[in-house]
């Protein structure tokens, strides 16, 4: 089973590096970085504050949008442990592994762009607690509905937010993690998903964005994060 | 590699997207936005594709307007594309409920947007699909096509865009053409989220691209009836609409 295990860890580190090649993140994170950090700036490690304070709310900065990558990156730190744990507890077969493989291998690469484009402003990962649903295949399936439709909807509701300039990166993002919505929704509920649009792959007209406080409800209430 | 420019035109019905290009590159629109109406868009499937007030949509850029603009000639493709598909009757099972969902969503972002538009709302363009809504193979194969095309457009124009209210509403579309891409390829059995990061394209990438599909039918040029021939490809469209 060990053997099994390091094979799995080797894939998904040549598919992370792949799939970073392919996007080009690091020369794009370098760009965002700038962006965000503002080059020279500010000191490695030090507060990211450049003249005043932004204090209206909606006020675009670059601290802002530190604030914004950041919390983006804690789901992302969320959803990626996730399927890291899902794939390594060895419950799930057939296209929900093909899923979980995927996606995870996506998320990690999400993980890297952000923490890439943050540099040292980048949030540390907190320690989670999935509470069993990685070990059983239908509350993986049923998680990762949650966890997809989320990542969307907090996306769409942090995007204005940030400057057109940090945008890029965020749409970039969004449309993937709506394709895995799509996907996993598909594999819970084809062919006929019980009648109910409510269970389609793409189930509205439009997706609707959520507050990032409406997002943190929504994760605290999983009890996934430990602190 | 076929002329761009060349293409473009010998496709672009009416103006419509020579109209749309333009826009773009900075032809004058001055005051029409006070003849559009543009005021809170009206509702739709139960939701509001834009929220304007009266007083945003005075301030709203040439540039947005292009935009929308160009949104909405992709959505009136999608629409007009699925709803023959409808007609045409050839798919059954989970291909003909994606097409009915997707039919239905596409027609009510055309409505949206030219809601929202008004009287700056490009016409719609006339279509020929060329067959390929008369079978499961060729409807899927260009399903996709259409559905990462339109991610990638909405993507490209995404940081493009002046207003917040129109960038919110480009966004909670551009999710719902992933969440198409990714049934679609699912259905086909294809890789429904092929890489970790989707890559935006131009407008003029997108134009180009649709072109080549040469679905956008030439706009009819005035010429005196004699003798009744057709100076068309040969091929008969199934649908004018």
């Amino acid at each position: 089973m060990s053997d099994v295990i390091s094979v799995e860890l080797l894939d998904s580190r040549t598919a992370v590096s792949e799939a970073l090649d392919e996007s080009r993140a690091s020369t794009r994170a370098d760009f965002f970085r700038k962006a965000i950090v503002g080059g020279g700036a500010f000191a490695a490690g030090g507060v990211l504050i450049a003249g005043l304070p932004s204090i209206a709310l909606g006020q675009k900065s670059a601290s802002q949008d530190q604030e914004i990558l950041n919390f983006a990156l804690l789901l992302e730190y969320l959803e990626s442990e996730f399927y890291v744990e899902a794939v390594d507890r060895g419950a799930l077969s057939g296209e929900t592994l093909e899923f979980a493989r995927v996606v995870r291998d996506h998320e990690l690469a999400h993980v890297e762009f952000l923490r890439s484009a943050l540099g040292n402003n980048a949030r540390s990962k907190p320690q989670f607690d999935f509470k069993g649903t990685t070990s059983d295949a239908g509350m993986f399936r049923a998680t990762s509905v949650v966890l997809e439709d989320t990542g969307v909807q907090a996306y769409l509701g942090q995007a204005p937010r940030l400057r057109r300039q940090t945008l890029p990166a965020a749409v970039s993002i969004v449309s993937v993690e709506a394709r895995h919505a799509s996907w996993i929704r598909r594999i819970v509920g084809k062919p006929d998903y019980d009648g109910r649009a409510a269970n389609y792959p793409a189930p509205a007209v439009l997706d609707s964005p959520l507050t990032r406080s409406q997002v943190e409800s929504r994760v605290q209430s999983t009890g996934f994060i430990q602190g | 590699m076929t002329n761009e420019t060349l293409t473009l035109e010998a496709v672009d019905v009416d103006g419509a997207i020579r109209e749309t290009a333009e826009a773009v590159a900075g032809d004058t629109r001055a005051g029409f936005l006070a003849k559009a109406g543009l005021l809170s868009g009206g509702a739709f499937g139960g939701s509001t594709l834009l929220a304007f007030t009266a007083e945003a949509a005075q301030a709203q850029s040439r540039s947005d307007v292009a935009i929308l603009n160009f949104a909405l000639t992709l959505e009136y493709l999608e629409a007009a594309f699925y709803t023959e598909a409808e007609e045409m009757g050839a798919l059954d099972g989970e291909l003909a409920l994606f097409n009915q969902v997707v039919a239905a969503h596409e027609r009510a972002h055309v409505r949206g947007l030219r809601s929202a538009l008004g009287s700056a709302a490009v016409k719609r363009p006339r279509f020929d699909f060329r067959g390929t809504t008369e079978s499961a193979s060729a409807f899927t194969s260009t399903a996709i096509a259409l559905e990462d095309t339109g991610v990638q457009a909405y993507s490209g124009q995404a940081p493009r865009i002046k207003s917040d209210a129109v960038l919110v509403s480009a966004g909670r579309i551009l999710t719902v053409e992933a969440r198409h891409a990714a049934w679609i390829r699912d259905i086909a059995g294809q890789d429904p989220a092929p890489r970790a990061f989707d890559r935006p394209l131009t407008m003029r990438q997108v134009l180009a691209a649709v072109a080549e599909t040469r679905f956008i039918r030439p706009a009819r040029r005035r010429r005196r009836r004699q003798g009744g021939s057709n100076t068309g490809s040969g091929t008969s469209p199934r649908f004018t609409g």
